[in-house]
């Protein structure tokens, strides 16, 4: 029994520790459930904490896609309250352009219960869209089924804000590139941009690779790492350059800009190119050097322009002209070396004068009359009588233009002092000659009767025949005769003896001017003193000596209006003590004398102080006689007592062979011996 | 040089006969001829110490004949009057080139002048032209 009963006792135990177990199991369970549910109420708070607190918008969906919750974000949002949103409600806050679109996707995904994602605006409370990102994720249950959905809206306005934004800028971006392209291409000036520091790398816009001979998008560096030959060379000053030389390179090199330099591209076989270049360096944004860009300017037309406008200049300073530029108020703007020379005043002293009041110009019309010949047809011509710095008077063949843009004259002014002078003189001989032929008709039409008279009353005077009555007549006849004979020798006698010089006594010469003159000299009580010492015999042509002494004589006697002496002295110089031989002839008169300031000007022509009565070309025509025979007259004129005295000296050398020559000596072959040569010579 | 022969050679009659009667006049023996022609034919006819001609005639002027008959006559003497005012080039073969505004006491003055000059030769004739 006990047995049994420990049996039975055992399964009691048993049992009712099995009963134990499974209250405690129970009790377990419970609690595990309690726990769980707790901790999923606590996970659902947790989760619309976080839900509530993430900044995106949040949703959840059944499985048909039905929205029964939305986060307090989302009615921040739209700014309406939860009972306010209908369950598709917020497809009202779409966007229409979009709303199909999102609609559709949105219905593939809940059908296949898929991700879906979206992008599109959506309505905010102050009535202005923003972009969304929209999310959706399914949750499924343990069978795997689509049990809710769970969906966000992240808010990307910004981001899209961003992206536009950068669009636009890129797109600018874009707008300016094609531009500074565009601006490159058609940009007249040369520009090269090296693409590295070294300059291995260097292209060139349109310009450039036009002045150098290549392909826009050559690489144009002349460094030698460059495989292709490049047909053009860099030059400064005659010498070619190396490719660290050029502008680019040295920029890049020194990290410094480089201002202007002058270059010179030279092709084979091509005319040079000149240019000035500049350059600066490129930096990469830490700073470093990554390249250069440099601009190349074309100056070889100005450079052309220059050369023409230099060599212009120099000619305008090889003129013998007068060339000057003065403004419209007379002011002087430019006075080459003509002009300098011409009127004695260097450029510095007259630059900015008033040029025609420095040189005391004398125009032949009014200032009026040329200013409106210029504003009219824009230039004038005529003579002008100016003076020189030393006082000379010249007179100037003148033409004046009216410069393009009307703000200044040019002038130019040659002197024709010289050339008028030359006029007068070749008149003045051109008369002589005429009144030389006049004189040749005229003697030969006198003198032949004159000899007939002159022998008849040679025949007349002694004849048997008259009486005292008659041959006192006769007598008379031939006195009155002999003067008209002496006056016709005296004017028709030889005018132009032979071409060759001949041998003339400078005493007779005088002689027979003075007898010429006496009724006048006696008429102006002018005394005559006489002291030949010689015959003064020179080599000459007398007609030209009697003009010299003619003229010094007749200025003399001018000079004494109020009578006066008149002294000749004529005496030889024998050509000892290393003096010329020949005679010397002084006139001295106790005239008026001369000014110290015309003394000067005594032998120029034209120079008279005669006003209306004299030529002014006497003394001049005298002096170049004297100096012809190789001779010399000089002046002099003082006070002494009271009295001027006024003294020319006149020396004529004797005849030597090179004053023969100058004479024109006829040839050896032409000439006679002397018959006293043939005689003893040849007999 | 007294009694000396002068040959006056002038185409015009009055100034040739006037020049003859002075020359008569003043001792010389005067031969007279209308033109260079007929001088040349004298010369040769008669002995002849001075030729005085005028330089403007119609056939060969004065200084032609003077170079024709330095040619021939060397040391014959050869004095042109002229009544122009302008001496010729070839004057140089004469041995005067007077004007005839000088006068008759001037003419004979140049004829001594030459006869004298000539006188050393007065026995030396040249060669007949």
């Amino acid at each position: 029994m006990p047995e049994l009963l420990r049996a039975k006792v055992g399964v009691f135990t048993e049992l009712h520790r099995k009963t134990r177990q499974l209250e405690l199991l129970n009790r377990e369970l419970e609690q595990r459930v309690e726990e769980r549910t707790e901790q999923l109420r606590q996970s659902e708070e947790q989760f619309r904490t976080l839900a509530n607190s993430i900044p995106q918008l949040a949703w959840m969906a059944d499985a048909h896609g039905s929205i029964f919750w939305y986060n307090q974000r989302w009615y921040d949002y739209i700014g309406l309250g939860e009972d306010q949103t209908e369950r598709w409600g917020w497809t009202s806050l779409q966007h229409p352009d979009h709303i199909d679109r999102t609609m559709e996707r949105l219905e593939q995904a809940w059908s296949a219960g898929q991700f879906w994602e979206d992008t599109f605006p959506l309505l905010g409370k102050d009535e202005k869209f923003k972009w969304f990102i929209a999310r959706a994720v399914p949750l499924r249950d343990s069978q795997g089924s689509v049990a809710r959905w769970f969906g966000t809206c992240t808010d990307i306005s910004d981001q899209i804000a961003a992206e536009e934004k950068i669009r636009h800028l890129n797109s600018q971006l874009q707008d300016r590139l094609a531009e500074l392209e565009a601006i490159m291409q058609v940009l007249p000036v040369g520009v090269a941009v090296s693409h590295d520091p070294s300059g291995d790398l260097i292209t060139g816009n349109a310009a450039l690779t036009h002045m150098l001979g290549t392909q826009v998008g050559d690489n144009i560096s002349l460094n030698k790492s460059q495989s292709n030959p490049l047909s053009f060379r860099f030059y400064q000053d005659e010498r070619e350059l190396a490719p660290e030389e050029l502008p680019l390179q040295r920029s890049a090199a020194t990290g410094q800009p480089l201002g202007t330099m002058e270059l010179e591209i030279r092709h084979n076989g091509g005319s040079p190119i000149y240019l000035l270049a500049s350059a600066s360096p490129l930096r990469d944004p830490a700073g470093a050097v990554r390249g250069a860009v440099g601009a190349f300017f074309d100056v070889t037309g100005r450079k052309h322009l220059e050369d023409l406008l230099r060599e212009r200049a120099d000619l305008l300073e090889l003129a013998t002209e007068a060339i000057i530029v003065r403004d419209l108020n007379g002011l002087l703007l430019f006075w080459n070396s003509g002009a300098e020379a011409l009127y004695g005043w260097q450029r510095d002293e007259v630059l900015g004068k008033p040029i025609h009041e420095i040189l005391e110009t004398q125009f032949p019309v009014g200032d009026a009359t040329i200013e409106s010949t210029l504003a009219t047809v824009r230039s004038w011509e005529g003579n002008l009588i100016q003076s020189t710095r030393d006082g000379r008077e010249l007179v100037v063949a003148s033409r004046l233009a009216l410069k393009a843009r009307g703000d200044a004259v040019l002038e130019i002014n040659r002197d024709i002092t010289s050339q008028l002078q030359a006029e007068e003189a070749l008149r003045k001989a051109e008369r002589l000659a005429a009144m030389g032929r006049v004189a040749g008709i005229i003697a030969h039409e006198i003198n032949n009767p004159l000899e007939a008279i002159s022998n008849t009353f040679f025949l007349l005077r002694d004849h048997p025949s008259l009486d005292a009555e008659a041959r006192h007549y006769a007598q008379m006849g031939e006195e009155e005769m002999l003067r008209l004979s002496h006056i016709t020798r005296q004017t028709l006698g030889f005018y132009r003896e032979s071409k060759h010089p001949v041998a003339v006594s400078v005493a007779q010469l005088l002689d027979d001017i003075l007898e010429l003159q006496l009724r006048r000299m006696e008429f102006n009580k002018i005394a005559v003193e006489k002291r030949y010492r010689s015959r003064g015999t020179v080599q000459g042509f007398p007609v030209e000596l009697k003009q010299v002494f003619l003229n010094l004589i007749g200025n003399a006697m001018q000079a004494m209006p109020d009578g006066g002496r008149l002294r000749l002295h004529v005496f030889e110089s024998s050509g000892r003590d290393n003096r010329k031989a020949g005679t010397w002839v002084s006139l001295c008169d106790t005239g008026v004398g001369i000014d110290a300031e015309h003394a000067r000007h005594l032998f120029e022509p034209f120079f008279t102080t005669k006003s209306a009565k004299g030529t002014g070309l006497g003394l001049w025509i005298s002096k170049g006689i004297i100096q012809k025979y190789g001779g010399s007259i000089s002046f002099r004129s003082l006070r002494r007592s009271g009295r001027n005295i006024t003294c020319f000296q006149i020396f004529l050398p004797h005849a030597d062979l090179g004053a023969a020559d100058r004479m024109d000596a006829p040839p050896e072959s032409l000439k006679v011996p002397e018959p006293t040569a043939r005689a003893t010579g040849r007999a | 040089m007294p009694n000396a022969v002068i040959l006056c050679v002038d185409d015009e009659e009055v100034p040739r006969t006037l020049r003859v009667m002075v020359l008569t006049k003043q001792g010389y023996t005067v031969l007279a001829a209308v033109s260079a022609v007929q001088a040349l034919e004298l010369l040769d006819q008669h002995h002849v110490d001075l030729v005085l001609t005028d330089q403007m005639m119609p056939d060969i002027v004065g200084t032609e004949l003077a170079k024709k008959l330095r040619a021939c006559r060397p040391w014959l003497p050869i004095i042109i009057v002229s009544g122009v005012n302008e001496i010729p080039e070839d004057a140089i073969f004469a041995d005067r080139f007077v004007s005839k505004v000088e006068g008759p006491e001037a003419l004979f003055r140049n004829i001594a002048e030459v006869l004298a000059h000539y006188s050393q030769q007065r026995d030396q004739e040249g060669p007949p032209c």
